[in-house]
């Protein structure tokens, strides 16, 4: 077990700056991710064996990240699956060659964010993928979702993907978009602080245009269903403001892949873990960490950088990342006061300038009021344990309040993924039986953050080596 | 029924300007699979039309890969002899993989 | 407004909670108030073990009567809570087990246990997955487990229809004692004046026995429980080992849970805070060594439970000394298996009736110098 002064859980932008920066102050910091290079999900990295014209569009700033990562001193374990943080602190990781440890008085919370996606009947067929996903199948293995591939949910990564999707050479059948042509330019104030991205979405709307894609506004996926093998039949149809479905005519789309993506939530996993203060936030991506003003959550030592504190986008992770490498580094008496004050002072700014956007586009990834409450009942909202809709209200109506409580009468939650993908969608399902967000709470954090391998785990060991305590009393 | 886009199809799933690296094959289900070094096995199975990785243990529905980023476990196969998520696997020359289903 | 009931609980948990239950269905008034949900805390957490091999010996007969009662839960209860009868092994794999096995075997027989010692052939018969490797082991026929998480769902119907008033999420900071009887103000909720009074709190009865002035050392114990993904089917008996260090079962839906009283960090006031990675470590060598095709699967959480012990370990049953109709529950090793029947006896007891078995003193523990019990073997 190894001894650090600062150790960085998660390789995004937020992560890798925050390492950056305290490294540069003199401290001892070691950077765990479980992918083998850093980049997190939004710049994540093609495969060393890649080249061509896929990793030479890699995105410039993920390129620069990982230079810049390089040439710090800070000590960089990838291919590590980090499973747990203790109090105190010990991260433990699961890395190719078995167990790793590492100790430090000081941890930053680097973790992201996830996909959320809300469940429709058909959701959990294998042509269906998340919307961010299809990001990643793009952007880092060069692979489409399907030749014909209808697109749905809400959020910036709608246009994204389908264009992605048509510079790989496929086709996309239609977006699905759950928000108004016009609701992406209700916050124009946020949108003039990122002219460049702003832009950018004008074009891609137009390119999308010209190759015939059809948009189709305040509509949502209604039915997946297997029409011949690999060939799905998805059933759309409109949507009101809130969300709730509308009796009127729908449309069918015939197509062979699916990706669906409706926002992010905060990855809560060490925090939780921790028995950090947690808040709801709806607009930030659901239960975020309680944090002051210098990252740091209630458990002292413990500080959050980038979307797991709260949806904010990539720009401000990488800022708020860097000013909290600063902190730590204060903190731990690497920077003094000083300094730190004239370091932080022109990042604070950038964050602020940063956040405008990051925050208007999670806004556009909300879920809406009336969303969850259109889901038929009859359908999965946990993959895990296959519990439905109605599963959950039957709980509710006798007597269940809390998450936890549900997950003990429904065993949702209590799968491979612990909640993970479920745990914002069933959150709200309960609290539209009658209570709110708040009231029901999320999933306990336990370890391990991951299924760990039970033989890795347990490694190799003679009986006779194992270290066993008193035995029982008779 | 809508169809968008001309037909003319594209003949694989593999984006057009990636190298990628050398071939390799490995096997899923006793079938050999010919993929590329750098692929995860979940990317090669998709490309070679194979989206049912598994089959969930309550309503024995057929699953695959779905959020490609090692959280959602749905893309869960036996990768010599370890239980790991498709997506966040290397394929690698003579791999044996099976279905992640439980009997 | 004020609520007057016959008999008010504190604690839902399966001890309470069964009191409560048997205590409305004799025609009280009751109330049950926990400060969260119903069955949360050990009853819904702990690993559902039901084995005469880890019950101390002095509690066999009581062990026996819980078993069959979750055996039965449909029946008093009306809802099954995943009980399953199955044989139970305690394995030895060292000359020192061995010794530990045929006196732990032996005392408990004398008490009644129906366990046998038979030849690692007789085991490998019943339960192919063993380690081949075993020495020896104790066969119980009538073992096996209870899905814990259940037992709130399960309850919380019963004890509606038995028409208890239940409150869940309501803590009690104090209890003020009056000539009619006790006052209890639950946070949030109107205050409640009861005839009688059962204090079920588990680990937190050390504090509740302290609102009425009696000083009970009571240790809290810090379980670490570990369960896996499903697998496939790979054992179908409950095992131990002779030095009582491990408990391991496989549930119908193919999930395994490891336990054995391995211990965490933690405590009554924060609850369990962390497990102490060295000893889960141990744990899960252990069940993998007993069955080795647990390699296979995957851990997907652990997780911790308390668990409380009176100084002399053995329960504390029965009314409180100096009080008028006050009761304390708790504190059973291997609670879980015997609540349903410890509930009962104590509930017989307040209804005026002769408890089927004795109880267990709880004014033996608040003597200057608490006697210990002789050891019954």
């Amino acid at each position: 077990m190894s001894e650090a002064d600062l150790i960085v859980v998660g390789g995004g932008p937020a992560g890798v700056e925050a390492a950056i920066e305290a490294a540069r102050h003199g401290l001892a910091v070691t950077l765990m991710d479980e992918a083998p290079e850093a980049g997190g999900q939004v710049y994540r990295a093609t495969p060393r064996a890649f080249s061509g014209e896929l990793v030479r569009k890699a995105d410039p700033i993920g390129v620069g990240l990982r230079d810049r990562l390089r040439e710090s001193r800070a000590i960089t374990l990838f291919d590590h699956i980090v499973w747990s943080v203790s109090p105190g602190f010990r991260v433990d990781a699961l890395s190719p060659e078995g167990p790793v440890s590492r100790k430090a008085p000081a941890v930053i919370a680097a973790s992201g964010a996830q996909e959320r996606v809300v469940p429709f009947p058909g959701w959990t067929r294998p042509e269906v993928v998340g919307l961010a996903a299809a990001t990643i199948m793009l952007k880092s293995q060069g692979i489409l979702p399907g030749q014909l591939t209808l697109l749905a949910g809400q959020g910036p990564l709608l246009l994204a993907v389908a264009i992605g999707i048509l510079k790989a050479g496929g086709r996309v059948a239609a977006i699905i978009d759950l928000a108004s042509r016009s609701e992406w330019l209700a916050d124009w104030p946020a949108l003039a602080s990122r002219p460049d991205l702003a832009l950018r979405g004008f074009l891609w709307q137009a390119k999308l245009r010209n190759a015939g894609v059809p948009i189709l506004y305040r509509h949502a996926i209604r039915l997946v269903e297997e029409v011949a093998e690999g060939q799905v039949q998805v059933t759309v149809g409109p949507v009101a403001a809130n969300g709730a479905a509308l009796d009127d005519i729908d449309r069918i789309f015939q197509v062979d892949a699916v990706a669906v993506g409706n926002g992010l939530t905060a990855s809560t996993d060490i925090t939780r873990l921790l028995r950090a203060t947690h808040h709801f936030e709806a607009l930030r991506g659901g239960w975020v960490p309680t944090l002051d003003a210098e990252y740091r959550s209630s458990v002292p030592g413990l500080y959050v950088a980038g979307d797991g504190a709260g949806l904010a986008g990539a720009a401000a992770a990488a800022c708020d990342g860097r000013l909290a490498g600063l902190v730590a580094a204060r903190d731990l008496g690497a920077l003094s006061q000083q300094a730190y004050e004239t370091a932080a002072a022109p990042l604070r700014r950038s964050a602020a300038r940063a956040r405008r956007f990051g925050t208007a586009m999670a806004r556009l990834m909300a879920l809406r009021p009336a969303q969850v409450e259109a889901i038929p009942p009859e359908t999965v909202l946990c993959r895990c344990e296959d519990v439905t809709r109605a599963d959950i209200t039957a709980a509710a109506a006798e007597g269940a309040r809390t998450l936890n409580q549900l997950k003990a009468w429904t065993r949702c939650g209590m799968g491979p993924c612990q909640g993970r993908i479920c745990g914002d969608v069933i959150g709200a399902a309960l609290a539209a039986e009658g209570c709110s967000r708040e009231q029901a709470g999320y999933f306990t954090g336990r370890t391990p953050f991951r299924p760990l391998p039970l033989d890795q785990l347990a490694g190799t060991v003679a009986y006779a080596d194992l270290k066993l305590p008193p035995p029982a009393p008779l | 029924m809508e169809e968008s886009q001309s037909s003319r199809k594209p003949k694989t799933l593999r984006a057009a300007g990636v190298k990628r690296g050398e071939a390799v094959r490995f096997f899923f289900d006793g079938r050999p699979i010919d993929a590329y070094r750098g692929e995860s096995v979940a990317t090669a199975l998709r490309a070679a039309g194979i989206l049912v990785l598994r089959r969930s243990p309550r309503i024995d529905a057929p699953r695959g890969s779905f959020c490609w980023m090692g959280l959602c476990q749905e893309c869960t196969v036996v990768a010599d002899g370890v239980r790991r998520p498709a997506c966040r696997l290397e394929v690698a020359e003579g791999m044996v993989i099976a279905s992640g289903t439980v009997p | 407004m004020e609520q007057e009931v016959d008999v008010a609980v504190i604690g839902a948990g399966a001890m309470g909670a069964t009191a409560a239950l048997w205590l409305a269905r004799g025609g009280m008034r009751t109330a049950l108030i926990d400060r969260g949900e119903i069955c949360r805390e050990a009853s819904g957490v702990n690993a559902g073990t039901l084995t005469l091999h880890m019950t101390r010996a002095a509690l066999i007969p009581y062990a026996m009567k819980g078993r069959e009662l979750w055996l039965d839960a449909q029946r008093w209860l009306g809802r099954d809570v995943g009980a399953r009868s199955a044989p139970g092994f305690s394995l030895a794999f060292t000359e020192a087990e061995e010794e530990m096995l045929f006196k732990r075997a032996d005392a408990r027989s004398a008490m009644g246990a129906p366990i046998r010692i038979v030849t690692p052939e007789e085991v490998r018969a019943i339960e192919p997955g063993i380690n081949p490797a075993v020495r020896a082991a104790a066969f119980c026929a009538l073992d096996g487990h209870v899905t814990a998480y259940l037992t709130g769902r399960a309850y919380r119907a019963a004890l509606t229809e038995a028409g208890v008033s239940l409150l869940e999420g309501h803590g009690v900071e104090g209890i003020e004692v009056s000539d009619a009887g006790y006052v209890i103000r639950p946070a949030g909720a109107p205050a409640l004046r009861a005839r009688r009074l059962v204090l079920a709190g588990g680990v937190w009865l050390e504090t509740m026995l302290a609102w009425l002035g009696f000083h009970v050392r009571i240790k809290c114990l810090v379980n670490q429980l570990v369960v896996t993904e499903r697998m496939r089917p790979v054992m179908r008996s409950v095992v131990g080992i002779a030095n009582g260090l491990l408990s391991l079962k496989q549930f119908e839906n193919g999930t395994v849970l490891i336990g054995g009283g391995w211990q965490g960090k933690g405590d009554p006031v924060r609850g369990g805070v962390e497990p102490i990675p060295d000893n889960l470590i141990g744990n899960i060598q252990l069940a993998r060594h007993a069955i080795p095709a647990l390699g296979e699967t995957r851990v997907v959480r652990i997780w911790l439970g308390l668990e409380s012990e009176t100084a002399d370990a053995m329960p504390m049953i029965g009314p409180l000394p100096g009080l008028a109709e006050a009761y304390v529950i708790g504190c059973v090793h291997s609670g879980y298996t015997s609540a349903p029947y410890m509930g009962h006896l104590l509930a017989e007891r307040i209804l005026g009736r002769e408890p089927e078995l004795p109880l267990f003193d709880p004014a033996r523990l608040m003597k200057p110098a608490p006697a210990k019990l002789e050891e019954t073997a």
